[in-house]
Parts: structure tokens; sequence; C-alpha cells
């Protein structure tokens, strides 16, 4: 099997790295504006609901509504202001988890 | 100088008259298609077209007939990415179209990676990738993946609504000593504390670094969860795997 030369094939993963940094700097921006779901033909990729989603009869994918004037992402993030929650929850599963282990290190299996 | 018709793929020639504006762009890609050879060129018109099953059988046909790797990188796989990069920042295409490119380049580097290995390259390490469990959301995660194969470490991605188990066990399979996990929603967010916890009582939590990423996700709710990092975009993502290495190493 031909081999390749470490350093020349470095050279090539540092010309990728540009490319993509530039494309990962770019979706940043444009998710901003236009829902990253959305590809170039207004149809929806994604694999979850969403109010914005309109079927196409006779399609896989659904279009996007989203006319481009609000936030999109509030269509499909659930209540924005559940970060208590979801912060209590965290909490919660980390005292529930310590407890357990604390109850099997107190009384070990016996082999 | 060359010219545009010296390039005999139609599609190329066809994406660079249709999306590259700029003259400076313009003059490198037909520069460089001009002195490519005919299969370089199928390679990266397919790649451009997220086609992964032509890219993927085209890479096979190259390397069988002894082209070199590293000419396959360059003048097929690369070069048709950079043509997506362009078509992306100048919207022409969006994500999604980017995604089904960069699995294009995916399959194509399957092929090349044997031959990494036989020359002692190895991936910076393996990663394992996963949005959380009863979360469907995969677009954040899928770029992360693009950004750390196109960077040189090796990704398992485990797709989305991963549980506990599959992260443990695709963890001690592939000897990964990172994890990442998305999530996209704040109802599912503590579903990564969950899978940490399940590490520490699985005893591998020492064994791997856990970053955490999406948009809900904060270096509060990170610290919280017990998390070793937080990235906030692809990019901090890579430069957070990439500290994590320099750190094992």
């Amino acid at each position: 099997m031909p081999k390749i030369d470490p350093a020349a094939y470095r050279q090539r993963i540092d010309r990728m790295t540009e490319i993509f940094s530039d494309i990962a700097g770019r979706a940043e921006e444009v998710s901003k504006f236009r829902c990253p779901y959305r590809d170039r033909l207004d149809r929806c990729t994604g694999k979850f609901k969403c109010r914005n989603q309109v079927a196409s009869p006779g399609e896989n994918l659904t279009t996007c509504s989203h006319d481009g004037q609000f936030d999109y992402r509030s269509a499909w993030e659930t209540k924005p202001e559940s970060y208590g929650r979801a912060k209590a929850r965290i909490k919660k599963i980390k005292r529930v988890s310590a407890e357990k282990r604390a109850s099997l290190n107190a009384f070990p299996k016996k082999d | 100088m060359a010219e545009l018709t010296d390039i005999v793929n139609e599609t190329i020639r066809r994406e660079i008259e249709e999306y590259i504006e700029r003259p400076d762009e313009v003059e490198r890609n037909v520069g460089l298609f001009a002195r490519t050879r005919p299969l370089m060129q199928e390679i990266s018109a397919a790649l451009i077209e997220g086609d992964d099953g032509t890219v993927d059988r085209l890479t096979k046909r190259a390397l069988d007939e002894n082209i070199d790797a590293l000419e396959i990188m360059d003048d097929g796989l690369i070069a048709g990415m950079g043509i997506v990069g362009i078509k992306f920042r100048d919207n022409f295409i969006y994500v999604p179209e980017v995604l089904a490119c960069a699995r294009a380049m995916k399959a194509g580097m399957t092929y090349i990676e044997p031959i990494l290995s036989a020359s002692g390259v190895k991936p910076l390490a393996t990663v394992v990738m996963g949005t959380v469990k009863g979360d469907l959301h995969d677009i954040g995660k899928n770029l992360c993946i693009m950004m750390l194969r196109g960077s040189g470490f090796s990704v398992v991605d485990l797709g989305v609504d991963t549980s506990d188990d599959e992260f443990i066990d695709a963890v001690e399979e592939h000897k990964a000593p990172i994890l990442g996990m998305s999530a996209l929603l704040t109802t599912t967010m503590p579903n990564m504390g969950r899978t940490i916890e399940a590490f520490i009582d699985a005893d591998l939590r020492e064994d791997v670094k856990i970053m955490v990423g999406g948009a809900p996700v904060t270096q509060e709710f990170a610290d919280d969860m017990g998390a070793d990092a937080y990235g906030k975009d692809a990019l901090d993502c890579v430069a957070v795997a990439k500290g994590f290495v320099s750190v094992q190493a």
C-alpha cells in the first residue's frame, strides 16, 4: 500500500480546517436569520415538529412557511423560560444519583 | 493562462460560471480544475452535488487506478469542498446542502483513512458525538462533527435521541477519550447530566472527557451538570477537543 507523508497530510488538514472554519462561522451568522434546517428549496429537513412546517403534496419533506420577520427559534424550542425548571431537574438528577451511590456503598453486594 | 473551456467536466464549468463571482476566485478555481485529471473533476462535481454514493465509487476507482491519495484529496475532495464553501458564503446553498457535501467528503475519506493508518498517521483522537435522549435536533452536532473530522479527529456519530447506555457502549467500544453531547431544548438538556451520572455509576467518568453544547446550554449549566467543558459553537468544539488531547498528551 502506498504511503502518505504525514507532513503533507498535515497541510491538507490545515486547508480543510480553513474551509470548514469559514463554513462554521458563516453557519453561525446565517442561522440568526434563516433556520438551519431550511434548505435552498425552502424545504424543512428537521426530523421534529415545528409550527412553520407546511405539508407539500407528493413530497417527503415539508415546506418552511417562516417569513423571516421573527426569531424562528421559538417555533421549535419549548418555552425558553423553562431554564429554571431545567436547572432544578439537573440538581435533582445529581442528588438522586449521589444518594443511590451512597446507599450502594453503605450496603455493598455480597460476593 | 487557463480558460474555463480547459475544464473538461461540464458540472464544474457550470459551478464556476454560475456561482463564483469574485474574479480572483474564478481565476484560482479555473486554474486549479484546468490542470486536474477528469476523474478528479468528477469526484469534485459529485461532492458539490452532495452525492456521497458517487464520491464513494469514484474515490475507490481512483485508488484502484493507483492515483495518489494526496492528489485525490487535493484535486477531488478539497477542491470540491472549496466551491461548496464559496456557494454557502454567497447564499446559493444553505446548511442542509453543506452537510450533504460534508457527508460526501467523508465517503471519499473513508478510503483514504486506511492509507493514513498504514503511513503511521493517526487521528488526533476518537470523539463520540450524539444528541441526548428525547431530542431530535442534529444540525449543531453535525456541524461540530464536520469540523472535528476536518481537523483530523475520528468521530463516531450516534445520531439523535441517544440513551445513556448508547453513549457508554460507544465510548467503551471505540475507547474514545472524548464524548460530546448536544441538546437543543431546555427540556432535554438535563439528560446530559443524567448521562454524566451514568458514566460515574459505570466507573468510567475518569476515562473520558465530556464536552456539551447546544443553543440552551451555557457554561453555568455545563458546570452544574459536571461536564468538563462547554463549546458555544462548532469552532469552539474543535478548540475544546484539541485542548483535551493536548492535556492528555
